[in-house]
C-alpha cells in the first residue's frame, strides 16, 4: 500500500522543465531517497510534496487524501499537509531560542503549555540536545543546529518527514555521525521519510529504496543493492560508484547467457548472465556491446587457476598504497585502467596478474 | 682593500637609516598635518557654530554688539509657553508619524520583497521617486487638494450630498502628519527595509509554513520579528531627525500658529526686533539631545544584524493567492498618493487659471508660465540655486571623499574624532546650522563681508548630507580593497599621487553620485539657509516658500515645478546612468 503516491508530476520554471511527468510511490514507514546531481529536479519534487511549490500538472496523494491535483484544482497549503521538513540551511529562526524554535509548531496547533513543554523536551531528548532549551538558536554549532531543525520537524509527529540535503552543510566527520544517527532515529520513530541528496554514500546507507533522477525524470527505483549492482540505465550505472567496462561483440547467445568476445584482447570469450527477454532489443550474435562491472567485484590474483571463467590476463603498471586498500594501474591491451582492491598481497609493477569477473556480477550494455 | 668594508657599511647605513626614517615618519608628519587640517576644518565648520550658539544663548546684547553675558535669555525663553509647546509639538509630530508610517512601511516592504504582487520592481522605483521628490512638492501638491476652502478634494466632497459635511483640513495636526507620511514618511522606510526583507533566507519562512503557520501568521511571527534590528534602526534614524523637520510645519503649521522646534527658532530669529538670544537658548537644548543620541546612532548603524543570509540563499517569494490583486491595488494606491497625485496637482496648479475651478470659462492658461519666465526673481533664484548646488556638489564630493579615504585607509591618529564629527550633522537640525553660521559670519569681523553673499549659502549647504556622503564613500573604499592602492605605492607613487591617480578615478562613479546627492540636497532644503539668505541670494526653494506665504499659489506651483525638475530630473538621469542614488541602511 503506497502512502505517498505521485503521478505524472510536472513542473516548469520558465523554459526549463524541472520535473517531467514523474510518478512514484512511497510506502508507509519507508526511508525513500531521491538521488541525483544538482538541477535534476529532486529538490523541486520534494518541495512540491511539501506544498512549497505548485506543480504545473500531476497529482500527489497522501494516504487516501489528494493533496495536489492540477486537473481537480486541489491544492492543500503547506501548513495543512502535516509534514515536517528539514532545510539545507536548517532555517532556524534567529530571534528565538532552541525551545521556542521547537515549540513553534506545537503552539500553532494550540496545544496547552505543559503539553508543549513536555513534547518539546521529548523531541530535544530524541535528538540528543536535552538541556539546551534556553540557548539562542544562533549560539549552536552546525551539528546542533541540524538537530534542532530535526526536532522541530518531528515534534508534532508529522505524517511525512521531508529532508532537503540536511547533511550537506556539515563537515565530513560530523556528516558520517549524523548519518548514522538519522537512520537510527528514523527506525525508532518509524516516520515515513522523503530524503533528497546528491551524495550516493548517504543515499545507499540510509535508504530503504532509492529513486535515481536525471533531467526531471526517474532513471531507476529500487533497494540500494539493486540499483547499485543491477543498474537499469546507463545513467544509473555511471552515477553510482565506479564502473569497469570493456567493449566487445556477442558471439553466442541463449536465454540465460551470452558469450562476448572482447575487442582487441586475446582472452577467451566472456560469459555473461542475462535475463533479457527475446524481442527487438534481444542480445543477438554480432551485436556490439559493453560489459560492465563494479571494480570491487573483480577478483585479483597473481596466478591463474584453471577451470575459472572470465579470466583476463593483464600487466600491472603501477601500484599505490592508499592505507586501507591498494590502487593498481593495469594495462589492458593498449589501454590503462585503475582498480582498487583491499588486497593483502602486495603486487609488483611489471608483474602479470589475472582479473576474474563473476558472470553474475557483469552487466551487459548495448554500445551507443 | 682593507679599508673598503668600513666606509661601505657606513655609507650603506646612513642612507638606509635616512630612508627608513622618511618612510616611517615623513608621510606620518604629512598625514598628521592633513588629519589636523581635516579635523580643524570640519570641527570649525560643524562644532564651532554650535558652540557659538551655546555661548550666545548667554549673550544678552544683540547680535552685532559687544557681548554682555547673563542667563536672561534662558529665563525668558522658558517662561514663555510657546517655546516649550514647540518642543512638545516636535515630539508629538515625530512620534505620531512613526506610529502611522512604520507599520505601513513594514507592510509595504514585505509586500514588495516577499510576495508575488504585480509590478513589485516598478512600485519600488515609485517609492524611490517619492523619496527623491522635494518635500515642498508633495506638501504643496496636497495643499492644493486639501485646503479647507479651495482644496480640490474638499470642493468635490461638497458636491456629494452624503459627504457634504466632511472637510479635510491640511492646516491641522493631522494634516501635518499626512504631509509627512506622503513626503518621506513611507518612502524612506520602504527604501531602507525592502532590500533587507529581500535578503532574508526564504527557507526561514518556509520552515514556518511547514510547521503549520499560514502566510499571515508567518509574517507576523517570523518575518517581522526577524527584521526587528533593521526596523529599530530605521525607526531611530527617523526619531533622531524629529527636531530637523521644517518645511512641512512651515507651510502647514505656521499659518494657524502651530510651531515646532525649527519653525520656532526661525520665528524668534526673524522677529522685529530679533530674539536671537531666545533662539539660541532654544537651540542649545538640542545640543543636549544630540550628545545623548549621537553615540546611540553610531552604535545602531555599526551593530551587527541577525545573520539571515545563508549560503544556499534562495529568493523565493510567497504566493498571495487571490490577495494578490487587492495587495497590488493597495500599493498602487499608495504610490499614486505619494507621487502621481501631488505631481499632477502641482502641474495642474501651474496651468489652471484658478486651481480647482474646472468650470471657469477659461480653465487652462499659459499666462502664469509666461509671467514666471519673464520674472527676474525666478531667473535669479534659478541662477542662485544652480551656483549653490553645483558648488556644493563639487566641493562636497572632493572633501568628503578625502575624509572617507583618510578614515578608512590610513592609520592616522584622530580618525575616530573625524568620524564622530561626520556623524554629527545628520542629527543637527538645519536651522541650527544656519543660526550658528549666522553668528559665525556676523560675529567674526574677518567673515562679516561674506554675509549677504552666495558664498555663505554654499558653505551652509556643503554641510548638508555629510553623514550620508561619508558613509557611502567609506563603504565604497572598504569594498574597493587596498591592493590596488598598495600596488600604486609599491610602484613608487606617494600618497597624493595614489589618491589622485588611482583612488579618485576608481571612485569616479561614487563621486558623481555624491555630487548628485549634494546637488539635490542643495536645491530642495530650506532650513539651513533660511536665516542666511537675502533677497539677492534667495534660491528657488526660498522663493517658493515666499510665494506660498504671499498667496500666489499658481506662481508658486511653477517654482515648485522647477525645483522638482532640478532634483527629480537629476536623480532620474543619474539613475539611468546606473548610479544607485539613494539610501542604504548598512
Amino acid at each position: 500500500m503506497s502512502f505517498v503516491r505521485i503521478q505524472n508530476l510536472t513542473k516548469r520554471f520558465s523554459e526549463v522543465l524541472a520535473v517531467d511527468r514523474l510518478s512514484l510511490e512511497i510506502r508507509e514507514g519507508e526511508f525513500f531517497t531521491l538521488l541525483g546531481s544538482s538541477g535534476c529536479g529532486k529538490t523541486t519534487t520534494l518541495r512540491m510534496v511539501g506544498g512549497l511549490e505548485k506543480p504545473d500538472a500531476g497529482e500527489i496523494n497522501l494516504g487516501e487524501r489528494c493533496i495536489v491535483s492540477q486537473t481537480r484544482g486541489v491544492f492543500v497549503k503547506p501548513e495543512r499537509r502535516d509534514m515536517g521538513m528539514v532545510f539545507q540551511s536548517y532555517a532556524l529562526w534567529p530571534h528565538m531560542t532552541v525551545f521556542e524554535n521547537v515549540a513553534y509548531p506545537l503552539k500553532l496547533r494550540r496545544m496547552k503549555g505543559p503539553v508543549v513543554r513536555e513534547k518539546t523536551r521529548a523531541a530535544l531528548e530524541l535528538v540528543g540536545l536535552a538541556g539546551l532549551e534556553e540557548r539562542p538558536s544562533t549560539a549552536l554549532s552546525g551539528g546542533q543546529q541540524q538537530r534542532v531543525a530535526l526536532a522541530r520537524a518531528l515534534v508534532f509527529s508529522p505524517r511525512v518527514l521531508l529532508l532537503d540535503e540536511p547533511l550537506s552543510n556539515l563537515d565530513a566527520k560530523l556528516r558520517e555521525e549524523m548519518r548514522r544517527e538519522l537512520k537510527a532515529l528514523q527506525r525508532r520513530v518509524g516516520v515515513t521519510v522523503l530524503f533528497v541528496t546528491h551524495d550516493q554514500m548517504e543515499a545507499l546507507s540510509l535508504s530503504d529504496r532509492i529513486a535515481i533522477m536525471n533531467h526531471g525524470r526517474l532513471e531507476q527505483v529500487g533497494a540500494p543493492e539493486e540499483v547499485y549492482y543491477q543498474p537499469a540505465t546507463a545513467f544509473a550505472r555511471d552515477f553510482l560508484g565506479k564502473v569497469f567496462a570493456l567493449s566487445g561483440k556477442i558471439v553466442d547467445a541463449n536465454d540465460e547467457e551470452c558469450k562476448v568476445q572482447l575487442r582487441d584482447l586475446a582472452a577467451a570469450p566472456f560469459c555473461v548472465r542475462t535475463s533479457r527477454p527475446a524481442g527487438e532489443n534481444a542480445w543477438t550474435p554480432g551485436k556490439e556491446v559493453m560489459v560492465a562491472i563494479r571494480p570491487e567485484q573483480i577478483a585479483l590474483s597473481s596466478s591463474t587457476t584453471g577451470g575459472k571463467r572470465n579470466v583476463l590476463p593483464v600487466t600491472l603498471q603501477a601500484s599505490h598504497f592508499l592505507g586501507d586498500r591498494y590502487e593498481y594501474t593495469v594495462a589492458i591491451g593498449s589501454e590503462s585502467r585503475v582498480l582498487t582492491t583491499p588486497a593483502s598481497q602486495p603486487l609488483k609493477p611489471g608483474q602479470k596478474i589475472y582479473l576474474e569477473l563473476d558472470p553474475d556480477a557483469i552487466t551487459l550494455w548495448p554500445t551507443a | 682593500m682593507a679599508k673598503n668594508p668600513e666606509p661601505l657599511t657606513a655609507d650603506a647605513t646612513v642612507p638606509a637609516a635616512h630612508v627608513r626614517w622618511r618612510a616611517w615618519n615623513g608621510p606620518l608628519n604629512g598625514g598628521v598635518l592633513l588629519m589636523a587640517l581635516l579635523i580643524g576644518v570640519m570641527g570649525f565648520y560643524v562644532l564651532y557654530p554650535l558652540i557659538l550658539i551655546l555661548i550666545n544663548s548667554f549673550n544678552i546684547a544683540t547680535i552685532a554688539e559687544p557681548p554682555v553675558y547673563g542667563v536672561k535669555n534662558w529665563i525668558e525663553a522658558f517662561s514663555e509657553a510657546g517655546i516649550l509647546r514647540s518642543l512638545w509639538n516636535s515630539v508629538r509630530v515625530g512620534v505620531v508619524l512613526q506610529i502611522v508610517a512604520l507599520p505601513l512601511g513594514i507592510f509595504i516592504s514585505w509586500l514588495l520583497a516577499r510576495t508575488n504582487i504585480f509590478f513589485a520592481s516598478g512600485f519600488e522605483i515609485f517609492f524611490w521617486i517619492s523619496f527623491m521628490m522635494p518635500t515642498i512638492a508633495t506638501t504643496f501638491g496636497w495643499m492644493l487638494l486639501l485646503d479647507p476652502n479651495t482644496g480640490l478634494i474638499n470642493t468635490f466632497l461638497r458636491d456629494i450630498p452624503v459627504l457634504r459635511n466632511i472637510t479635510f483640513d491640511i492646516y491641522s495636526f493631522w494634516g501635518i502628519i499626512w504631509a509627512h507620511v506622503v513626503s518621506n514618511g513611507i518612502s524612506t522606510k520602504v527604501m531602507l527595509m525592502t532590500p533587507a526583507f529581500r535578503r532574508m533566507d526564504s527557507s526561514l519562512e518556509e520552515a514556518s509554513r511547514m510547521s503549520g503557520a499560514s502566510t499571515w501568521k508567518t509574517m507576523v511571527r517570523i518575518t517581522v520579528p526577524m527584521m526587528t534590528p533593521i526596523i529599530i534602526v530605521v525607526m531611530l534614524l527617523s526619531v533622531i531627525r524629529i527636531f530637523s523637520s521644517f518645511e512641512v510645519e512651515l507651510l502647514l503649521g505656521v499659518p494657524w500658529g502651530f510651531y515646532v522646534y525649527s519653525t520656532k527658532i526661525v520665528d524668534l530669529a526673524r522677529q522685529e526686533p530679533p530674539l536671537v538670544g531666545h533662539a539660541a537658548a532654544l537651540g542649545s537644548i538640542i545640543l543636549l539631545f544630540l550628545v545623548a543620541f549621537i553615540p546611540l546612532q553610531r552604535r545602531l548603524i555599526n551593530r551587527r544584524q541577525f545573520t539571515t543570509v545563508t549560503g544556499q540563499f534562495k529568493p523565493r517569494i510567497i504566493d498571495l493567492g487571490v490577495w494578490r490583486y487587492p495587495a497590488t491595488a493597495f500599493v498602487a494606491l499608495v504610490v499614486s498618493i505619494l507621487t502621481v497625485v501631488p505631481v499632477l496637482s502641482v502641474l495642474g496648479g501651474s496651468f489652471m487659471t484658478r486651481f480647482g475651478f474646472f468650470h471657469l470659462p477659461k480653465t487652462w492658461t499659459m499666462e502664469y508660465w509666461r509671467m514666471a519666465l519673464g520674472d527676474a526673481r525666478l531667473t535669479m533664484a534659478l541662477q542662485n540655486t544652480l551656483i549653490v548646488a553645483v558648488s556644493a556638489a563639487l566641493v562636497g564630493a572632493f572633501l568628503f571623499s578625502l575624509i572617507a579615504y583618510v578614515i578608512v585607509r590610513t592609520k592616522l591618529p584622530g580618525r575616530a574624532i573625524l568620524d564622530s564629527i561626520c556623524w554629527l550633522p545628520s542629527a543637527i537640525p538645519g536651522v541650527l546650522t544656519g543660526l550658528g553660521l549666522l553668528w559665525l559670519f556676523l560675529g567674526t569681523p574677518v567673515f562679516r563681508p561674506f554675509y549677504g553673499t552666495i558664498f555663505l549659502i554654499v558653505i551652509a549647504y556643503i554641510l548638508g548630507g555629510v553623514t550620508l556622503s561619508t558613509q557611502i564613500l567609506k563603504a565604497n573604499f572598504i569594498q574597493l580593497g587596498s591592493e590596488l592602492e598598495e600596488a600604486s605605492r609599491m610602484s613608487g607613487a606617494g600618497f597624493w599621487r595614489t589618491y589622485f591617480g588611482i583612488v579618485l578615478p576608481l571612485m569616479a562613479q561614487t563621486m558623481v553620485m555624491i555630487g548628485v546627492i549634494k546637488f539635490m540636497f542643495a536645491s530642495q532644503h530650506a532650513s539651513a539657509i533660511i536665516l542666511l539668505a537675502t533677497s539677492e541670494t534667495r534660491t528657488l526653494i526660498l522663493l517658493a516658500l515666499d510665494q506660498v506665504f504671499a498667496g500666489h499659489r499658481e506662481v508658486a506651483s511653477i517654482t515648485v515645478v522647477f525645483i522638482m525638475t532640478l532634483t527629480l530630473g537629476v536623480a532620474l538621469v543619474a539613475r539611468s546612468l546606473g548610479l544607485k542614488v539613494g539610501l542604504r541602511a548598512e
